[in-house]
């Protein structure tokens, strides 16, 4: 019964969502605000459980495969990932709560879970070109950035509004600048520069979102490659597998939950 | 028949596993140690085989155990005194030489052994298994269960027999008690309770643990055993953009008025560069003030793992950089303030390939001799690969 009452709720979400693109469709003068509160809508749905494949070319050309499964929660205030592949790091789990303002990470070979800072959030994951910042803070184009929507664009076959966010006063995000390519069909971001911490003319990042397919009525970008523009690497991260239709327990995103 | 009987085991041993869905999994490190001290170069080595094997087809419920064998190599046959200051030699009785003679010998044991039992919000743990407590990186107080490596503090700590609960009452918030049995003897064995809360960005913890520490007295040989109570607390957060953390206890003991303290503080930065800095101060009042006050029972105590350090005041710290996507570089070091003495551990990690992992590291022991960090120690380093499967 709980199950098809969230159903129902997600049938319901999905139906208001797409009102909400046909409306924003509809007008022209739409701000940024808009844009980027819908967008990170779509980005971040109630729940979703999936299993990606994470795969970086290092600077010596060399490959780097990491697969892991990933469970958010509360439109991505919560989020745990849990590597599966390769054995070196299999069972690490990351969880982050408040979206990513607090994050803990569980070593399974010495059964110790360590809590890390905010700046740990610049830190790179294993070694790729995201960082655990760009995985897990689900709002922050909206609490740490101001938008402004610019003459629209098309890019990668999109036809895109074309937005710049400015990192607020006082804001702990760890980029300055960041211009968004949004697609105007899905409301999917397409591109995404990442302008460096201390320079706003120096673009640091650039993340490609591809592949856009409907999977349980929710726009979703199947493959996500993140080119690291001052070190010339590139990582690439593809969806293998995700669902939106869960009833993800609270516990798992606890202590507990991350040592299961 | 050798063979067939070989490869019965070694198809019954696959049935079991598979049957069982049992993962099997683990790491081989050989470990390459050099130095060089007293105008003589050493080396002395190992290769480590750790083997795990972990089942969850038990609904609620995860087996695991791990078997280690360690085949050591190079130079096996340490005489402690060669490491001591030689006024502490000359007190100490010519008959009990030999006692100072250390052989490292091939070993193979089971590390861990364990049962994890998951109900609703309650998690059981029985059999031997890691235990880690406090959020300090060169020492743990509130954890008398481990003793770190000074110059290694995050290399795996050994399993230990103990029945552990754990309650998990909100997403934050929980509690453990954990029981270390000594020979079923229930007033002897350990005790302790630990309960955890999460606030804002901080983790807060406070703990109570009654247990026996064995003292060795290194004249006579002799261990003596007393309970002590521990009272501890714990926290983890951030503080203006750092990284802070701290953990301390004070230690009640049976048989004397002597009671000790200890403490550490630390904080940490990650900058923009990708350059992480970490800073920690740590005070052990069963640490001595002065380098005068070091005797023998300090010196091999310390070397035991009896006790946690020999001076009483340190600090500890620690820079890493990702020269590469691959390559980290950094460095450790620890000053004794208490005598003066000072060791600094370069360090690079490689990532070879995806599950091969290199560690180069260093000591450099600067101080007098009879001193914490005295360049008597030797200075050299170890070269350690880690394959996984």
């Amino acid at each position: 019964m709980r199950k098809i009452l969230f159903i129902n709720k997600l049938a319901l979400f999905a139906v208001l969502f797409m009102l909400q693109i046909a409306q924003l469709h509809a007008q022209d003068n739409i701000t940024a605000q808009d844009i980027i509160n819908t967008m990170t809508e779509t980005m971040n749905p109630d729940q979703s459980q999936g299993k990606m494949k994470m795969t970086i070319i290092t600077t010596s050309g060399q490959e780097r495969t990491f697969e892991y499964e990933t469970f958010s929660k509360n439109q991505g205030e919560k989020s745990l990932m849990k590597y599966l592949k390769p054995t070196r790091v299999k069972g690490q789990t990351i969880l982050m709560l408040n979206n990513a303002d607090d994050i803990w990470v569980y070593f399974p070979r010495t059964k110790r879970v360590r809590k890390l800072a905010t700046h740990a959030k610049k830190q790179k994951l294993e070694g790729s070109d995201f960082s655990y910042e760009d995985m897990g803070a689900s709002d922050e184009f909206i609490e740490e950035y101001e938008s402004v929507r610019m003459k629209d664009e098309k890019k990668e076959g999109h036809d895109c509004y074309k937005l710049e966010l400015i990192r607020k006063p006082k804001s702990s995000a760890g980029y300055s600048r960041i211009l968004m390519w949004v697609d105007k069909e899905s409301l999917v971001p397409v591109v995404i520069d990442y302008y460096h911490d201390d320079d706003p003319q120096l673009m640091e990042k650039q993340l490609v979102c591809s592949d856009i397919q409907l999977i349980d009525d929710i726009h979703t970008p199947m493959k996500y490659v993140m080119y690291n523009k001052l070190d010339n690497t590139h990582t690439s991260m593809e969806i293998i597998e995700v669902t939106y239709q869960v009833d993800l327990p609270d516990d798992l995103f606890t202590e507990q939950g991350m040592q299961k | 028949m050798k063979y067939l009987t070989l490869a019965s085991c070694i198809l019954l041993l696959t049935s079991v596993l598979v049957y069982a869905q049992v993962d099997l999994y683990g790491y081989l490190e050989p470990q390459y140690s050099a130095f060089y001290r007293d105008s003589t170069f050493y080396q002395t080595n190992y290769n480590k085989l750790r083997i795990d094997l972990k089942s969850t087809a038990v609904k609620n419920t995860e087996f695991g155990a791990n078997v280690i064998y360690l085949l050591y190599f190079g130079k096996k046959d340490w005489n402690i005194l060669d490491f001591l200051p030689d006024h502490i030699i000359s007190m100490i009785p010519p008959e009990t030489y030999p006692y100072y003679q250390l052989t490292f010998n091939d070993t193979f044991f089971l590390d861990n052994a364990y049962a994890r039992i998951n109900i609703r919000r309650l998690a059981l743990t029985v059999g031997k298994q890691q235990i880690s407590m406090g959020t300090g990186y060169f020492s743990n107080p509130t954890d008398v269960l481990n003793t770190k490596d000074a110059l290694d503090p995050t290399y795996e700590q050994p399993g230990h027999n103990a029945l552990r609960l754990d309650f998990y009452i909100g997403s934050r918030v929980n509690l453990m008690a954990l029981y270390t049995p000594i020979e079923f003897d229930w007033e002897n064995s350990g005790k302790l309770v630990r309960a955890k809360i999460g606030i804002g960005h901080f983790d807060f913890s406070v703990s109570g643990h009654e247990y026996q520490h064995t003292s060795t007295n290194f004249y006579t040989f002799q261990q003596t055993q007393e309970r002590r109570m521990l009272i501890g607390a714990d926290f983890v957060g951030e503080l203006l953009g750092l990284g802070i953390w701290g953990e301390g206890i004070y230690n009640f003991m049976e048989n004397n008025d002597d009671n000790s303290y200890e403490f550490i503080v630390g904080t940490d930065y990650t900058f923009e560069s990708g350059l992480y800095a970490m800073v920690e101060y740590h005070r052990n009042s069963l640490g001595k003030p002065t380098h005068n006050e070091y005797f023998l029972n300090d010196w091999m105590r310390y070397f035991t793992g009896e006790t946690k350090t020999l001076s009483q005041d340190q600090i500890y710290g620690l820079i890493q950089y990702p020269l590469t996507d691959l390559i980290m570089v950094g460095s450790s070091a620890v000053f004794s303030i208490s005598d003066q003495s000072f060791v600094l551990i370069p360090m690079v990690y490689y990532s070879l390939f995806e599950n091969v992992d290199l560690t180069l590291m260093f000591n450099f022991y600067i101080g007098e001799e009879g001193k914490t960090f005295s360049s008597t120690l030797g200075n050299g380093g170890f070269l350690r690969a880690q394959v996984y499967f």
